[in-house]
């Protein structure tokens, strides 16, 4: 007899030999009663349609079956439009973000430009440039003081209210403050674009708008402009727009009293210390002063 | 870019076709391991709340095995053992005629020995012994409900045999 021959012959599986040995076996009978009286079980009653019901009523609430579907239809289309988006916002950062560097009255500061060119930009002033797009274009746009120290390569300009200043590579100083535009070169040659005529200024000269009235002077012997060593220089400059370079270094308000500020100034103040700075203006021009919290006034000598 | 997914269960008619189809059968499958008729209905119920969770993911071919997989794990053992008590189906056609009354009892009281001898079985050879008579499935599919080999099957079958007919005529 093969083993597990019990259930062989339950499924009916037995060789008829081997079923004929079986039934002579006393046990055949109670085996056959076994097998008759258990298949008339029955497992406790099941309803498995109201098993379903119970199951959609109380755990299916989610419809999981829809989301699952909606994000694997979109998914692809979901991807794409990501990128789509990320290059976008990426392209847009990379070439029409501006750097821009603002100094504060009283402040100064030095920046290096993506060529190694370097500004050093005077206080109350901005300077803005794009450095994704460096390499093709060198421009700069202004508004304030900056001293350019630039490196050869391409055409460099830098743009202001004024006009526009295009060198090669060389040092030069920018001033474009209200009414006043002031080009200073201190080593190689300097382009100067001012209401449409351009002209060309060799080292050691400057080019000067004040009210209007353009002219072109020597430049002191210095081999940078005066503020880089803390002080303001000037040369036959009208009083106003010396009071307005105090005002912007010390971060005052200068208070002018019946003076006549139409007059001409040369000479230079210190940045570093406000008293000092007024006598260097004021002695010359026969003025006195006082000093109160941020206030500076001005007066007329006896 | 599309393609065609293979037929899954998150469908509502699928899955409504799989529940009438499974769940008498997983019922009675945890009912024969432990005899607590509420445990085998929450069985039923989680198994198939599993199935729907992961309807995505599961084909229908994979289905059966998914949700026998599932209630096995389900079933822990912490669950305290009942006796097993199963009905008799009615046989009309038995006590219709010429049947004595001495018969129907002492067929009565076989079968009252033969419910106490199946509770008596070690839980392997019930669950096999009850799927082949009352479900009457075959050792095949036995073999894939409880995940063992049809060989195996057969041994617990064969020994459930042993020992209910050793009970039986008190051997």
């Amino acid at each position: 007899m093969q083993e597990h021959y019990l259930a062989k012959w339950l499924s009916g599986e037995l060789t008829p030999e081997e079923l004929q040995e079986f039934k002579k076996s006393e046990a055949y009978a109670t085996y056959v009663k076994i097998a008759e009286a258990s298949s008339k079980f029955k497992a406790p009653d099941f309803d498995s349609k109201k098993a379903l019901e119970q199951l959609k009523a109380s755990r299916l609430q989610k419809p999981k079956q829809s989301k699952v579907i909606s994000l694997a239809r979109y998914k692809t289309a979901l991807q794409i439009a990501a990128a789509v988006i990320v290059l976008f916002a990426g392209y847009w950062f990379f070439t029409t973000k501006n750097t821009v560097v603002n100094t504060e009255l009283a402040q100064q500061t030095e920046i290096s430009l993506p060529d190694n060119s370097v500004v050093k930009l005077n206080a109350q002033s901005k300077l803005v440039y794009n450095k994704p797009n460096w390499d093709k274009k060198r421009t700069v746009n202004l508004n304030g003081e900056a001293f350019f120290k630039v490196a050869k390569g391409k055409k460099f300009d830098v743009a202001t209210d004024y006009g526009v200043v295009s060198v090669l590579g060389t040092e030069f100083n920018v001033k474009s403050r209200a009414n006043y535009f002031e080009v200073s070169c201190y080593e190689g040659l300097v382009q100067v674009t001012y209401n449409n005529k351009t002209l060309k200024l060799p080292a050691g000269k400057s080019f000067l708008v004040v009210d209007n009235t353009q002219m072109q002077r020597d430049i002191p012997a210095y081999s940078a402009p005066s503020w880089l060593t803390n002080e303001s220089t000037f040369k036959s400059i009208p009083l106003t727009y010396v009071l307005n370079e105090l005002e912007r270094q010390y971060n005052i308000t200068v208070v002018r009293n019946n003076i006549n500020t139409q007059r001409l100034f040369t000479g230079s103040f210190t940045n570093k210390n406000l008293s000092l700075a007024l006598q260097s203006i004021c002695n010359p021009l026969h003025l006195t002063y006082e000093i109160a919290d941020n206030k500076v006034m001005l007066y007329e000598a006896r | 870019m599309t393609q065609k997914l293979p037929e899954n269960v998150c469908q509502e008619h699928t899955f409504e076709k799989l529940f009438l189809s499974h769940s008498k059968t997983i019922f009675n499958y945890i009912y024969y391991k432990c005899g607590n008729e509420e445990k085998a209905n929450d069985i039923v119920q989680e198994s198939f709340v599993k199935l729907w969770e992961n309807c995505a993911k599961v084909t229908v071919d994979k289905a059966r095995a998914f949700l026998y997989k599932v209630s096995n794990n389900l079933f822990l053992n912490d669950v305290k053992a009942q006796k097993v008590a199963l009905k008799y189906a009615d046989d009309h056609s038995e006590t219709s005629t010429n049947i004595s009354p001495e018969f129907v009892l002492r067929e009565k009281e076989f079968q009252q020995k033969l419910e106490n001898a199946i509770a008596n079985l070690t839980e392997a050879q019930r669950t096999a012994f009850l799927l082949n008579r009352i479900d009457g499935k075959k050792y095949k599919e036995i073999a894939e409900i409880l995940n063992i080999s049809v060989k195996a099957v057969e041994k617990r079958i064969h020994g459930a045999l042993v020992s209910l007919r050793e009970q039986i005529e008190g051997i």
